[in-house]
């Protein structure tokens, strides 16, 4: 960890003018101090925004929204996210350990950096952590990495859980930066790496999350969150699925399908979503219905598994929400 | 009445200075003008360094002095006892992760930034890392060790390839383990202080033979073994990983000397990687002969380990499980060694037998199937009453009992012999068992104890044993008490110092075993010292009586129609205390007999049947390992032990890179052990019979036991959930889709 300089103002406008370049936003500190540590972030200054009013997490009319600072574990108990958001309370509680969700924040939690050992460790290339070193997951061991949005800089994966069952609902982020503040729909907030894997979001220098607004909608409450690993907690995901169905009787009228673990950033699946509108909810459908979910899927050499990995978790979820009516 | 605490289930005396944070590990202790040192590591595998710039970290805040090849501490290998290089001593790189450099400044956070301004070039070799694909060399053990490849023939049989094809059913299959690690709690660490004229040295650091660890510091440093105190009376965990020291300590005492001032050194969880030793990974392949009965008449195991060339460790699974575990007329084991550019390997615990027991008994699982037997049936059906080959006896066994009783507890009788048959919801349901056998006996050279006894009624025990977490200095206590026949609560013990006299190394399950006899030594010494004291201290009750007149009962001396407690004595004839040290070591028993304990593991898993992941369910241990002396410490190691197995079957491991030579998982993020959530309730039952040889409490060593044949157990319960029989551990979800 190098020298920084460490302010703790109290409003926005204060701690976008602390902000600059080489500056990093400090909330729960669970990434962002771990990859100090670890001398992959070297920022200059680190501003500690935990004093901004960036708090609240309401229901309305419009939808849940959701403050940048509140924290993982206080958002997973809140009422009305278990009862109308069941999946967001489940992504949450099956992320990191209690401990770190009393501290992390979802903003943090949606900018939480990839944990490609290599990233991770600065003895070893790495495009997203240096740009034009390479990518030593290419030919390292890469079976926790992405097969889906990859390029031949970047084969990481986006870790959150949370970020993807956000997606799956069309989640809204509000930002605010020197300039104003604008909202960018989560799904194309992130980017892909192509040939710039350092850039992950749309996200500009000094520039906040302020908030999240989640929509209400017909299928949020019956939804689900799944999430594959060798370990039974405290592990980040092989595969997940984030599935939302509405339902007409026993027929699915629409869906709304997200998978993680497999892709660059959190993966719609429109075509799969599409697949079962209109279906009834049996085995037949639902296995017929991934068949093409990882298409145009590029495996590594340690990860093989996971294109039918995705297509199996998708199935189990769909199959246990169906089974939950 | 004093209740003896022996055999029952007693907190450890320093659980709660433990729970409580007031233990001291070796970071935690304090001292004045302390520097601290952090570690500079190769990112090569192969290779010498060619160049090394220091100036920047020489430059950066608070930087005292940078240590490298350049500017050398001086340190020499000591022979037999770690790895065969001093670090810093040459430019030679032998492994990735290897010590180059060593950073000393006045806080912690500016050697460790400093660490990263050194700039290393290098002339790299292509590393050797292939276990496939290297030369494979026979094996040689250290002295002492038997002979790790051997032939048993019956009579007229020529080969055990003849035994194999004479044989109504052979099983032939290879398996996998991959580099493993300890992956203690607490980091390697060290604080090295020296006298003011630099004649005596104190080392605090964590180590399982104190003594041992202090000598081979000496030895690296050049200095006189008496020179050095080691101080560890809490270790976060050792499981071969503080057997003997790595560098760290050697390290930090070179600067300490050299800068006149006291040094700490932590390695940091990457470190603890590369820089302290791992299990290596090994290939093996076991054959089977059996009649169509079952009965064995052929065992064959072959296995290929790697060995680092910075040396160390040896691993021989083969001869340590197939040699020792089946009645049978043919065995033939052979360990051969395939020698890599990787870091140094340790004897990680059960190290042999953990990995060749994994073999073994999933290839009896095997046989059970090809067979059509029940496995427990089978394993009766080859119990071993004698050692494999000889006629040579064990001092006890009883895991014929283990089998029955683990099977009864467990429910066995409701297992459906046809894998996959077992379906509830979205879970296949199986189960599986195998055998645990590991060494449980005493250690050859002399231990030693103490025992004093003090004049407020209270006894001291003193061993410089190691309890890294073990209970060990809770057993001393439990050992004096039950020996002395007074409350646990009257006695205070003490361990992890080589100021006191050299204890029971914790190591190959010993320790327990080893100590009880010292200290029931120790207790006879201490109250015959008493009694010397009560009849020639002329201010004695008893002064001028003859010794036989008086005895020693429940901390009462009695004689001459008196009684007197000896705290009262000791105030009476105005003594503090007398104390006694007393060495046992084991007699020709030792030679006679084979001293093993045993066990059988039962193991429920479920396995996902769109998804793959398997879980544990239920597991039940049945154990036969003598007397229990504490029943809380002993269960604890055993579901330990266990819950090391579950890792190996179903989570651990770290890749290498075989372009690179890095461990891909070397921290704590990467490389999986199983969480709580993994792990179910584990029912471990004690035979609890003494072992009528091995010492006068009859109690035999276990603190590896559950480690061995529990990975079996739950791949073998993978199989019969499934039908998957996957030899190449860790059986993750991908490999069961
Ligand atoms: C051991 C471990 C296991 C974990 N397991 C999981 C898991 O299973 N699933 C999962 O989803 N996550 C997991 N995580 C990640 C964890 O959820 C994130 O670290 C956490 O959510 C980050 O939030 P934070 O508030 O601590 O962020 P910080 O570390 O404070 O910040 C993270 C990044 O976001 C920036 N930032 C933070 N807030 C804002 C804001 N409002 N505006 C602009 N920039 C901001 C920071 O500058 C930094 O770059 C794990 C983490 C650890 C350490
Ligand atoms: S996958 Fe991405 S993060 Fe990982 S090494 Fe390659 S470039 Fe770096």
């Amino acid at each position: 960890m190098r020298a920084y300089t460490f302010t703790q103002p109290r409003g926005v406008r204060e701690a976008l003018a602390d902000a600059g370049t080489d500056t990093a936003f400090l909330a729960g500190g669970t990434t962002l101090v771990d990859l100090m540590k670890l001398d992959v972030v070297t920022p200059a200054r680190v501003v500690d925004i935990n004093r901004l009013p960036l708090r609240g997490i309401t229901l309305d009319r419009d939808g849940l929204h959701i403050g940048a600072l509140e924290r993982m574990s206080d958002v997973a108990a809140d009422r009305n996210v278990r009862r109308d958001y069941p999946m967001i309370a489940q992504a949450l509680e099956l992320s990191a350990s209690a401990q770190l969700r009393n501290m992390a924040s979802i903003g943090g939690n949606l900018l939480q950096r990839t944990r490609c050992g290599y990233f991770r460790d600065v003895t070893t290339p790495c495009n997203k952590r240096e740009p034009g070193s390479g990518c030593s997951a290419l030919t390292g061991i890469n079976r926790t990495h992405a097969i889906l949005g990859t390029s031949d800089a970047c084969v990481a994966t986006h870790p959150s859980d949370l970020a993807v069952a956000l997606v799956a609902l069309g989640t809204d982020v509000h930002l605010v930066s020197g300039q104003g503040t604008r909202t960018v729909p989560l799904d194309t907030f992130y980017t892909l790496p192509g040939s710039t894997p350092h850039l992950e979001n749309v996200l500009r220098p000094g520039e906040l999350i302020a908030g999240i607004t989640v929509p209400r909608s017909m299928w949020a409450a019956n939804s689900v969150y799944l999430k594959i690993r060798d370990r039974q907690s405290y592990e980040f995901a092989l595969t997940s699925a984030a599935v939302a169905v509405e339902w007409r009787g026993r027929t699915i009228r629409q869906a709304r399908i997200a998978a993680g673990g497999v892709g660059t950033k959190p993966w719609r699946l429109p075509a799969v979503e599409s697949a079962l509108a209109g279906q009834p909810a049996t085995a037949d459908v639902f296995e017929a219905a991934v068949s093409a979910a990882a298409d145009g899927a590029r495996p590594l050499s340690h990860n093989g598994f996971k294109p039918a990995l995705l297509r199996r978790t998708l199935v189990r979820a769909l199959t246990v929400l169906a089974e939950s009516r | 009445m004093t209740v003896s605490p022996l055999g029952r289930d007693i907190d450890r005396v320093d659980g709660r200075a433990k729970a409580t944070g007031t233990a001291r590990y070796s970071a935690d202790y304090p001292a004045a003008n302390l520097a601290h040192a952090y570690l500079v590591t190769s990112t090569i595998a192969r290779g010498t360094i060619s160049a090394m710039d220091t100036t920047a970290a020489q430059n950066a805040p608070g930087v005292i002095r940078v240590y490298s090849p350049f500017n050398k501490l001086g340190l020499r290998p000591v022979p037999g006892a770690g790895e065969n290089y001093a670090p810093l001593e040459d430019t030679q790189i032998r492994f990735r992760g290897q010590i180059i450099a060593m950073v000393v400044a006045e806080r912690l956070e500016q050697a460790r930034d400093a660490a990263r301004l050194v700039h290393t070039t290098y002339d790299e070799q292509t590393p050797r890392l292939s276990l496939a694909d290297e030369p494979r060399v026979p094996a040689t053990g250290p002295p002492g060790v038997p002979a790790p490849s051997a032939t048993v023939l019956a009579p007229g049989v020529p080969s055990i390839e003849a035994a194999l094809a004479a044989s109504d059913v052979v099983v032939e299959a290879s398996f996998h383990q991959p580099m493993q690690h300890p992956a203690a709690m607490e980091l390697h660490s060290v604080l090295a202080e020296w006298n003011s004229d630099q004649t005596q040295l104190i080392l605090y650091s964590g180590a399982q033979l104190p003594h041992t660890s202090a000598m081979v510091a000496a030895g690296r440093l050049g200095v006189a073994p008496t020179a050095v105190r080691l101080i560890a009376p809490y270790v976060g965990g050792g499981f071969g990983s503080r057997v003997f020291p790595w560098y760290d300590a050697a390290l930090a005492a070179a600067a300490a000397r050299q800068l006149n001032r006291p040094v700490k050194l932590v390695l940091s969880r990457e470190q603890v990687f590369t820089v302290v030793g791992h299990r290596s990974a090994v290939n093996q392949t076991i054959k089977l002969g059996a009649s169509r009965d079952g009965v064995l008449n052929a065992v064959s195991h072959v296995s290929d380990a790697a060995v680092p060339f910075v040396g160390y460790r040896w691993m021989q699974p083969a001869v340590d499980v197939s040699a020792v575990l089946y009645k049978t007329p043919n065995v033939a084991f052979d360990q051969r060694h395939v020698m890599l550019d990787v870091p140094p390997a340790c004897a990680m615990r059960a190290p042999n037998e953990a990995p060749g027991a994994f073999a073994l008994e999933t290839a009896m699982d095997e046989l059970a199937v090809a067979t059509g037997l029940d496995p427990v049936e089978l394993r009766l059906r080859n119990y071993a009453t004698t050692v494999p080959g000889t006629d040579r006896r064990w001092s006890s066994k009883h895991l014929d009992d283990c089998y029955r009783i683990g099977a009864q507890r467990f429910g066995w009788s409701a297992r459906r012999a046809r894998p996959g048959s077992r379906v509830d919801g979205q879970w296949l349901v199986g189960m599986g068992m195998a055998s645990a056998i590991y060494p449980g006996g005493r250690r050859p050279e002399p231990i030693q104890a103490r025992v004093q006894l003090r004049d407020d009624g209270t006894a001291l025990v003193s061993s410089a044993t190691a309890d890294t977490g073990t209970g060990a200095t809770t057993l001393l206590a439990i050992t004096g008490a039950h020996g002395l026949g007074i409350p646990l609560r009257r006695v205070r013990s003490e361990a992890g110092d080589t100021a006191l006299p050299q204890g029971a190394p914790s190591v190959g399950s010993t320790a327990a075993a080893s100590t009880v006899p010292a200290v029931e030594a120790a207790v006879e010494g201490a109250v015959a010292a008493l009694i010397q004291e009560a009849v020639s201290n002329p201010l004695s009750p008893w002064h001028g009586a003859n010794s036989e007149e008086l005895t020693y009962e429940k901390g009462q001396l009695r004689g001459r129609g008196q009684s007197m407690p000896f705290g009262r004595l000791l105030t009476t004839i105005d003594r503090r205390n007398v104390e006694a040290t007393a060495t046992a070591q084991p007699g020709p028993e030792a030679g006679e007999y084979k001293f093993h304990s045993f066990g059988a593991h039962f193991c429920e898993v479920r396995v996902n049947r769109y998804t793959g992941e398997p879980r544990i369910t239920r597991f039940t241990t049945v154990v036969d390992a003598g007397r229990i002396v504490n029943a809380q410490a002993a269960r604890s190691q055993l579901v330990g032990g266990v819950i090391f197995g579950i890792g190996h079957a179903l989570l651990e491991d770290d890749p290498l890179e075989l372009d690179t030579g890095r461990v891909a998982a070397g921290n704590m993020a990467d490389y999986m052990v199983p969480v709580n959530a993994d792990i179910p309730a584990i029912d471990v039952h004690f035979l609890d019979r003494p072992d009528p040889v091995i010492n006068s409490l009859g109690a035999r060593g276990l603190g590896e036991l559950g480690t061995v044949g529990s990975a079996a157990a739950v791949g073998n319960a993978i199989f019969n959930a499934t039908g998957k029989r996957i030899r190449s551990l860790p059986i993750t979800l991908d490999k069961l889709l």
